[in-house]
Order: structure tokens, then C-alpha cells, then sequence
């Protein structure tokens, strides 16, 4: 499978602040990438670079199979994170703008202004100003703007920051239309539900470095069987003290382990079921927020400790 | 190029359909088209409007020329029949004078005169004192009081001189311009309106290029406050951008140079003056506004890109706006002495030099070429300097939120952009 987005080494830094550090990934054609991050993580410098819009200080990036996005823009839609419409301009003089900017012209623009106006229920709101839009309306028209010219590559840099559920639930139609017509899509967020719910594939990155890198499923299945939930009757103080147990969270009537590498979860049902009346046992798996969170947390604190031991050298 | 005139159509539609724009180009030379031929008529009807007698009370001291003068009035009420003056004598004594003011000031009377004795001899003024202050109420008494006067000394000179002989003498010879061109004869105020030409033309450049390179900024501004650029850079290069606003822009300006110069040319004709909108004039008018006009909008393109509200990028200006307010303050002096050091100097100073040349060219036809086209090559150099810059600038700042750069870091972006 050819890959639409590929990403090597890619690095740039504001003065003494490296904003994005040895990054490298691929987007294969067709799928739907979730780029996910604490905010500060790097995303949208990263969506910036990739968009030609900033340049990056080393690194490679092919975008549709050429070296700068500038070649293919036209094949490109790109919603940024900083995002707005004229306010004076009617809804269809925008569409039409940016549709035009896009290298859409004449009647094949007007149908596409009217059945993607008509595709977010705003058919009626054309000829309206966009200032007597409401937050919701101009964010679907920003995402309209964004997929007018039906582009083969489809990049939105927190699309669903502020949405309310059912445009949430809107645009996730949409993009997942998009990827049915062929096209990639990538989507920055934060907000692990959607891409949970909407990603072939993930890429988690903190301090512009990349942490993880796979399918949700994947992603999650690395961590899933190193937590384990038992709930019953009887003393479970005693398995936080088993070999192979790195963290015991015991409480009344239940338990949640984390193993150490090495030691298999039915090991832990032997040992449990000698122990305890068992009611329940249950490999955790985590979801993508718990994911996020263990592993941006790791990272920040891995960052914490070694800026502290780098003051007390300096110090 | 194709995404650039993309850019430069909506640019140009969006800014000619702004109330500034309409008020700008339409309202101001309406207005002023309005006031000169508005108060001119209006003080032709003020002429020709009738006013009841006028009385003013003259104390003569010389006691020998309230007969001249009153001669002297009835030939002005002749030739101005709607507006005639009465004179009545006052006999001297003691509080004449203060009678005659405390009238005047109750409104029984319109004026009141004092004659001095020393007036005879030249050695006093006479004295005035009116209700209102009517420019040509006034002049009209000084003349007549003049004449009088100058008639009695005529009547008392020994041995007796002929006045009406002396006047004939003195008859002006006057003079009949013509224009240099065509041997017509001018028309009256003719050489007014050709002094201000140059300042015509001037301030025309100077409209076209401050007040559209004002609304790049605006707009530009308008685009980074609304959130509006990054999405504008997802199709087009910041280059592009630029290029696109600036062009259309240019558009904007040419549109009102032709409203304003329609405009202009066609109140020099109804005056029989449009010759003075030569051709070559508005030739180097056009040369000198393009590259003029890309220098400022350059410029400002710089500045609005780095700054997030109107005020910051005019602050950031000012500077600049300074300098072109120079040929403002100086025009006089340079169209006067357009060869002139000051006038060498400022047309090879790039921020002034195409206000400037415009007023050196229209005063003075034998400005020497290779002025022109030293001008102009440095302008265009100096064009292509600041568009350099200003994309460097342009491209990182477009995208800069919060604080504007300090001039050490937009240095640093000049150079590692």
C-alpha cells in the first residue's frame, strides 16, 4: 500500500526550543491517521510543516509523493487550528473563495457549494452573511471549506475542538464519507473518543517526539494484559505481595494489578483462586485515554527528572 | 499567478464595496467640487443680493472733505445700486466721536467715520468703526474714503493740478496671459489653479497610494484577527498571498486615480483649463504611482503581517507615514525651486521621491531626463528591496500571535527566513 503522508526525521526548532524532534511516521493511503498529543506536543507544527506553511530545520516529508506540499496543495484540504471566515462575505462568496483558491471553477463549484451545504443542513443559510452564523454553523462551513474541492489528502487540526456532540457526531460521518471516497484523512485531537472510534491508525507524539505508533486495537493490546481486575471475598492484601506484581491498587472486595513484564495473568488467577473467593477476573484493557495518559504522564515525568538532575549537576 | 488574481479579485471587490472606499473615492471629490463652485455662487448671489441704505455718520475734521466724499458715494451707489451707503455729516464737538459709537453700537446707524485733520497730510489714519464685518462693505468705504481724500489734496494743491488729467496719466496698462502653448488667453484665476497643479497631481498620488495601502493593512489585519491567513495558506504560498492583496490593490488605486483624475479634468475643462492636465502629466503620474504604490504597500504588508490590531501596525508605521508627509509640508518650497538642493535631495530618497518628482515634473517641463529615469530605477530597485523583506517578513509573521516582534527579532527573521 503506497502511503499518502510519510514523514522522516523531521525536526524543527524556535531558538532553543525543539518544537518537533526526529519525527517519522507514514500515513498509507486510504486510512484514516489519528495524530494525538497534550496540547504543546508539536501537532500543529508539525500539520504546519507538512502543509508547506513553515519549513522544517532537518528531516524529510513527501506529501502525495512529492517533496513540498505546495505541489500538490490543490490535492489537499487543510483545516488549521486557527481558523476563521470573513465575517462581511456571504456564506456562498466564502465557499466560493476558498473553492476558487482550490482550483475548482464554474458550475462543478456551484454544485459542490450546494450539495456540501445541503450535506450539513445549512442549504438555507448561502446567501446569509457569516457573521449571522452561529460558532457550530461556521465550524461545519469551515470543514465545508475544507472539503469543497474533494482532496485526495484531508488534514484537520482539532476538528472537533468545540463542537457540541451532534456536529461532533456530524463531522465524524463526514470524514469517515471522505475515506470512503478514497480519500487519507488525518485529524490532530486530544480527545481520545473520536479517535478511538474514527483511526485506522495512531500516532502519539509529547515534546515533539514520537511515543507510540499503531492501530487503536494494537496500541491498546500493548498494555492490555499488564493490568489485571479481580473482584470476591477475602484478603487480596496478600497478591499485591506476589513476585511479578509492580503495582497493587487493593481495596475492599477488589484489587487492580499491574504486572511486570515476565508474568502471565492465568499465573495470577492460579495464585488468586487459592487465595480468595473469586467473582471476577478481568484483563483490563485500557482505552486510548488510558494510553495517553500513562504515557504522556511517563514521558513529562521522565522530562521532570532529568531536567532536575541536569540542575543539580549545573547547580 | 492564477491563485494570485484569485486573491487580487476578491481583494479589489471586497475593498470597492466598502463605505471608506465609496467615501473616499465619490463623497471627497464631490465634496470638493461642491465647495469650489458652491461658495463661489454663493458669493456671486451675496453680490448681487439687495441690502437697504447704509448710513454712516462722518465726523470731518478737516472740515473740507464730507463734500467729496459724499460725491464719492453717490458714484458707488450709481454702480452698485442694491447695495447704496447714505453719509451724514456730523457737526465736531467734544463727545461727537463717543455719540456717534454709542449709534453704531444701538444699531441707529451702520457705521461711523472719523476724519482726522492729520489725514490731509497723510500723517493719520482715518477711523472705522461697523456693526458687522463685511470684507466688501469695508473695502468699498476705504475706497471711497481714499478718493475723497486723495481728491481734496488735489483741489488744495498750489499751483492746482488737473486730477482727472492725472488719472488718465495713470491709467493701468494690464496685462493679458496667455498660455504659452496655444496663445489663448487665460482665463481669470488661471494662474492660482496653475500654480496648484503640481499639488493637484501631488496630493492625487498621495490619496491613491497612503489611503489604498491603508486598507491592504486593514484587510491584512482583518484576515490575521478573524483567523482567517492560515486558512488562506493552505491553498496559496504566503508569496502568493502578498502578491494577490497588493495586486489587487493596486487595481483599487488605479480605479480611484481614474475617478479622482476624471473628475479633476473634467472641472479644469468646465473652467477652460483642462489643458493643464497635460498628458505627460498623467503619464508620470501613473509611472510614478506604480512603483510608489508597491514600495508603501510592501511596506505595510510587512508591518500588518506581524501586528494584530490597526493601532499596533500604525504605530509600527509611523515612522514611514512621516516621511511622506514631508512633500505635504514642502511642496511650495520644492515647486518653486524645483532644481533646487532640497528638491534634488528628496527625489532620491525613496519614500518621498515619487511625491516629489510628480511635483517637479508639473512645475518645472525641463526637469532633465535622466532625473526621471535615475527616480524611477531607484525606485523600482528599491521596490524590489522591500518586497524581498517584506515576504521574509510576511511569512513568519502572518502567522505570529500576541506580542509584535521587536526590530532585533524581524531582523533575525530577514535573515534565517
Amino acid at each position: 500500500m503506497s502511503s499518502a503522508l510519510v514523514l522522516l526525521n523531521v525536526t524543527k526548532r524556535y531558538g532553543d526550543f525543539t518544537a518537533v524532534d526526529q519525527l517519522s511516521f507514514g500515513v498509507p493511503a486510504g486510512s484514516i491517521l489519528g495524530f494525538l498529543g497534550p496540547n504543546g506536543a508539536g501537532k500543529t507544527t508539525t500539520l504546519r510543516m507538512v502543509m508547506s506553511i513553515i519549513y522544517p530545520d532537518s528531516g524529510e516529508i513527501r506529501v502525495l509523493g512529492h517533496p513540498q506540499a505546495i505541489d500538490v496543495k490543490d490535492r489537499i484540504g487543510y483545516l488549521p487550528e486557527e481558523r476563521g471566515l470573513y465575517r462581511k462575505m456571504t456564506v456562498d462568496q466564502t465557499l466560493r473563495y476558498f473553492g476558487r483558491l482550490k482550483g475548482l471553477r464554474g458550475r462543478r463549484l456551484s454544485e459542490r457549494i450546494g450539495e456540501s451545504l445541503e450535506r450539513i443542513g445549512l442549504a438555507d443559510w448561502r446567501h446569509k452573511r457569516v457573521e449571522a452564523l452561529s460558532k457550530g454553523m461556521s465550524q461545519k462551513i469551515q470543514f465545508v471549506a475544507t472539503i469543497l474541492h474533494e482532496p485526495e489528502l484531508v488534514i484537520l487540526d482539532e476538528p472537533f475542538a468545540g463542537l457540541d456532540p451532534l456536529n461532533a457526531e456530524l463531522l465524524t460521518e463526514l470524514v469517515q464519507e471522505r475515506r470512503q471516497a478514497g480519500a487519507t484523512v488525518i485529524f490532530s485531537t486530544h480527545q481520545m473518543e473520536f479517535a478511538q472510534r474514527l483511526c485506522d491508525r495512531i500516532v502519539l507524539i509529547n515534546r515533539g517526539r514520537k511515543l507510540i505508533e499503531g492501530s487503536p486495537d494494537e496500541v491498546r493490546s500493548r498494555f492490555a494484559s499488564r493490568t489485571i481486575l479481580l473482584e470476591g471475598e477475602g484478603d487480596f492484601a496478600a497478591l499485591a505481595r506476589l513476585p511479578g506484581v509492580s503495582h497493587a491498587d487493593i481495596g475492599d472486595g477488589r484489587a487492580r494489578l499491574v504486572l511486570a513484564d515476565g508474568l502471565e495473568p492465568a499465573a495470577i488467577l492460579h495464585r488468586a483462586v487459592d487465595a480468595v473467593r473469586l467473582t471476577r477476573f478481568e484483563e483490563h484493557r485500557p482505552d486510548l485515554y488510558d494510553v495517553f495518559v500513562r504515557l504522556v504522564g511517563a514521558d513529562r515525568a521522565a522530562a521532570e527528572s532529568a531536567r532536575s538532575a541536569g540542575e543539580a549537576r549545573h547547580g | 499567478m492564477d491563485k494570485v488574481l484569485v486573491v487580487a479579485v476578491r481583494e479589489f471587490i471586497e475593498t470597492v464595496k466598502t463605505k471608506a472606499f465609496l467615501i473616499g473615492s465619490l463623497l471627497m471629490p464631490m465634496l470638493i467640487l461642491a465647495l469650489t463652485y458652491g461658495s463661489a455662487w454663493l458669493a456671486k448671489t451675496a453680490e448681487r443680493e439687495k441690502l437697504p441704505p447704509r448710513t454712516i455718520g462722518v465726523l470731518d475734521q478737516t472740515g473740507v472733505t464730507f463734500g467729496a466724499l459724499a460725491a464719492r458715494v453717490r458714484e458707488y451707489n450709481e454702480a452698485y445700486p442694491a447695495r447704496p451707503f447714505v453719509v451724514e455729516n456730523v457737526p465736531p464737538g467734544p463727545d461727537a466721536r463717543e455719540s456717534l459709537r454709542r449709534r453704531v453700537d444701538r444699531g441707529e446707524i451702520y457705521a461711523f467715520l472719523v476724519i482726522p485733520r492729520e489725514a490731509l497730510a497723510g500723517q493719520s489714519p482715518c477711523e472705522l468703526g461697523r456693526r458687522d464685518a463685511q470684507l466688501s462693505a469695508g473695502e468699498a468705504i476705504e475706497r471711497i474714503v481714499n478718493d475723497a481724500i486723495v481728491a481734496v489734496r488735489f483741489a488744495q494743491a498750489e499751483p492746482a493740478i488737473d486730477l482727472a488729467r492725472v488719472k488718465q496719466l495713470q491709467q493701468k496698462v494690464g496685462l493679458r496671459t496667455v498660455d504659452a502653448r496655444t496663445l489663448e488667453a487665460t482665463g481669470e484665476g488661471e494662474d492660482i489653479a496653475r500654480f496648484m497643479t503640481p499639488f493637484a497631481f501631488m496630493f492625487l498620488l498621495f490619496m491613491g497610494t497612503l489611503s489604498i495601502s491603508q486598507g491592504l493593512l486593514t484587510s491584512l489585519i482583518e484576515e490575521k484577527s478573524s483567523r482567517v491567513i492560515e486558512v488562506l495558506l493552505s491553498a496559496v504560498s504566503p508569496l502568493q498571498l502578498m502578491a494577490g492583496k497588493i495586486l489587487g490593490m493596486v487595481a483599487v488605486g488605479v480605479l480611484l486615480l481614474v475617478i479622482w483624475g476624471v473628475a479633476g479634468y473634467a472641472s479644469a475643462e468646465y473652467r477652460g483649463m483642462g489643458h493643464l492636465v497635460a498628458p505627460y502629466r498623467v503619464l508620470y503620474l501613473v509611472l510614478y504611482f506604480v512603483p510608489g504604490f508597491l514600495f508603501f504597500a510592501a511596506f505595510l504588508a510587512g508591518v500588518g503581517s506581524v501586528c494584530n490590531t490597526l493601532k499596533e501596525a500604525q504605530g509600527m508605521a509611523f515612522p514611514m507615514t512621516i516621511f511622506t508627509m514631508v512633500p505635504i509640508f514642502l511642496w511650495w518650497r520644492i515647486t518653486d525651486s524645483p532644481s533646487s538642493t532640497l528638491s534634488l535631495v528628496l527625489s532620491f530618497f525613496p519614500p518621498t521621491a515619487p511625491f516629489v518628482m510628480i511635483l517637479r515634473i508639473c512645475a518645472d517641463p525641463q526637469t532633465p531626463l535622466w532625473h526621471i529615469v535615475a527616480t524611477l530605477g531607484l525606485l523600482w530597485l528599491t521596490v524590489i528591496g522591500m518586497i524581498w523583506l517584506a515576504a521574509r517578513v510576511f511569512r513568519i509573521g502572518v502567522l505570529m500571535y500576541g506580542k509584535p516582534p521587536t526590530p532585533r527579532e524581524l531582523l533575525h527573521w530577514v535573515r534565517y527566513a
